[in-house]
């Protein structure tokens, strides 16, 4: 029971990872409709991004934080401007096509400035192991994850309550309706890839934090996805749940049936997962059914 | 490509695709060029043309269910890896004879399509997408961890051979593949016009308007996939026989994406358009490869190798620059030219 518990801990800390790369998808999603492939780079360069001003220049976390949310929200407010407003229009899918296209730009430019190296970043958080009758956590993942919830929860009030949240809302009903009530609704694009970007470092450090920053990080936008996916592309609480769910089935599936299959069940349950809400369940376990009209 | 003046005088002569004797005399010869070329080309052009035909017929089954029937797949490199394993599991060790074992692939490959197209009767758009990038998860997790396939090592098809003669060199594959590919596109230019490819347009431009006329949308997606995962099966048993090696790393997401890509640029829902589109995908990356030295040494910055990650970034922008400026690919400016043609003295 005990190691069940410590492999569910564990995989919740890591879920949590999924859950902040969900949340900057959902973001996007929930104002725009365009469902993005491409926040696992925003992710990576994010973690880059701050490495270079923590590790790099060896400036404090408070300092360098902030330079990291600047760039990596202009790249958001760039891919926004550039790339998906010439799109508004058109069908859809073009503009997932279309993330997929900086998807790949992205990538390749992650992958010419590693040139197959790791950055790993230095500690900047306590270290050491929290002891709760016999389960450990790892204190720097802990904060992470209290991060997570704290963004979630700051998320979920700026949705709710704020003037701007009720704009983004509105234009993710009708983008017409919402113009009419005098929203522009081009800024509310352009803020909701900044917010998301934002969203993205942090998820970026998180996940830094727990692994080197390396080529397969970006990988961890597919995992985003899929969490945003089985969540319901529109739902921030399914995005949350979703995502801490699959850390624990994904550990504790590769504590248990790893024996039984001869390993790699780590790489795998996620997709598996995947295929089974989206047979279940299209809309996802929190998302909104829509109905479709000719 | 008519000039201008020349008319349909009846109703076979109005839907034939080869219209004029003209037309013919250019079939037939660009044929014959095509299969004498092994005698003078070099072999570095005729691998580059084995590699282009094989991704024209993978393109090809994709456009079928992409761009006609208008479900998104990432899933095509997964379904080659099926086609290649099969023949090469076929071949090794049960023994057949590669021709049995090339259509055999391409039925496997096909009805594990139909499994993994599933998920397109109850969902569109890019949840199917992102279904389809799982399923290439899920099969090629699964030819890792099974013994028949030789796990990590891969498996080692031979050759084929027919009466003695073995076809073990690209010059000679170049024959079989060629002829395969030739066959592929006369079948898919014929499908995309018959009842099964407008039923597939009807599901691509309207799936419940579709359903009302009388499309039986259950049947026509799973056919769709069927006859997707056929030409990716097909091709996958060629590549595997080409090159006497199959591992799953030549089967990557990646592969699968540029077949995507390949399909936007050339045009979706046009069969010259994915000709167009592989040559224009591979000969870019060819591009990339020559350049890069040079750029490596011009620029420091890139370090020694960077051509995987420049063909890339020059791949994602040639997909953003064809999304923003011409959403219907190379196949639209080539109907264009083609209609300029056809009234070419005159302005309309």
């Amino acid at each position: 029971m005990i190691e069940f518990l410590q492999q569910a801990i564990t995989g919740m800390m890591i879920g949590s990872l999924y859950a902040l790369v969900a949340a900057a998808i959902v973001l996007v999603y929930k104002a725009t409709h365009v469902v993005s492939l491409a926040h696992g780079q925003l992710v990576a360069f994010g973690a880059l991004f701050f490495w270079l001003f923590i590790g790099g220049l060896g400036l404090p976390f408070w300092v360098g934080i902030f330079p990291a949310f600047i760039l990596t929200a202009l790249i958001g407010l760039l891919i926004e401007r550039l790339t998906l407003r010439p799109l508004i229009g058109q069908p859809l899918i073009a503009a997932f096509l279309m993330t997929f296209a900086i998807f790949l730009v992205l990538e390749g430019v992650f992958v010419l400035y590693l040139k197959g190296e790791t950055r790993t970043l230095p500690a900047f958080l306590p270290e050491g192991n929290l002891d709760i009758s016999g389960i450990s956590v790892p204190i720097n993942q802990l904060i992470g994850f209290l991060a997570a919830l704290f963004l979630f929860a700051a998320l979920s009030l700026i949705f709710k309550y704020t003037k701007i949240g009720l704009g983004m809302r509105a234009t993710a009903e009708d983008h017409r309706l919402a113009q009419g009530t005098g929203i522009t609704v081009r800024n509310i694009f352009s803020y909701i890839w900044v917010l998301s970007a934002i969203v993205a470092v942090v998820a970026g450090i998180a996940t830094a934090n727990v692994m080197d920053i390396y080529y397969m990080l970006p990988y961890i936008g597919i995992s985003g996805l899929i969490v945003a996916i089985c969540g319901g592309l529109d739902s921030l609480l399914g995005a949350l749940v979703v995502g801490l769910l699959l850390g624990v089935v994904e550990n504790v599936g590769a504590a248990y049936l790893d024996p039984l299959v001869g390993g790699g069940v780590k790489d795998v349950a996620a997709y598996v997962v995947l295929l089974l809400v989206l047979l279940i369940r299209p809309y996802g376990l929190f998302g909104l059914v829509r109905i479709e009209r000719i | 490509m008519r000039p201008c003046g020349v008319f349909d005088k009846s109703y076979g002569l109005d839907i034939a695709i080869i219209r004029t004797w003209q037309h013919w005399a250019i079939l037939i010869s660009a044929l014959i060029l095509l299969f004498l070329f092994p005698l003078f080309g070099s072999y570095y052009i005729i691998s580059f043309m084995n590699y282009l035909a094989i991704s024209v017929i993978v393109g090809l089954g994709l456009q079928i269910v992409s761009g006609y029937c208008g479900q998104i797949s990432f899933g095509q490199a997964a379904f080659m890896a099926i086609g290649a394993y099969t023949s090469a599991v076929l071949t090794i060790k049960f023994g057949f004879s590669f021709w049995i074992a090339l259509p055999l692939s391409g039925i496997m490959a096909g009805l594990v399509g139909i499994i993994g197209g599933a998920p397109s009767l109850r969902i569109k758009g890019m949840y199917l997408a992102m279904a389809t990038i799982a399923i290439h998860f899920v099969v090629i997790w699964l030819i890792l961890h099974m013994e028949i396939t030789g796990s990590f090592k891969g498996l080692f098809p031979p050759p084929p051979s027919l009466g003695g003669f073995e076809f073990d060199t690209d010059e000679r594959m170049f024959y079989i593949i060629m002829t395969v590919m030739v066959i592929m596109t006369y079948a898919a230019r014929n499908l995309v016009r018959s009842k099964v490819g407008r039923a597939f347009v009807a599901i691509r431009d309207n799936d419940l308007a579709g359903e009302v006329m009388g499309v039986n949308i259950y049947h026509y997606k799973s056919l769709a996939f069927f006859v997707s995962c056929f030409y990716a099966g097909i091709a996958g048993s060629l590549w595997g026989h080409l090159i006497t090696v199959v591992n799953a790393e030549q089967f990557t997401l990646m592969h699968a994406l540029e077949y995507i890509g390949m399909l936007i640029i050339g045009g979706m829902g046009s069969i010259p358009g994915v000709f167009f589109g592989v040559l224009f995908i591979r000969i870019l990356n060819e591009l990339v490869m020559f350049t890069s030295p040079l750029l490596a040494k011009a620029v420091p910055w890139l370090g020694s190798s960077p051509a995987a990650a420049l063909g890339l970034v020059a791949f994602g922008l040639a997909l953003i620059i064809f999304l923003i400026f011409e959403p219907r690919g190379l196949a639209h400016r080539w109907e264009i030219f083609k209609a300029s043609y056809r009234l070419y003295p005159f302005a309309y």
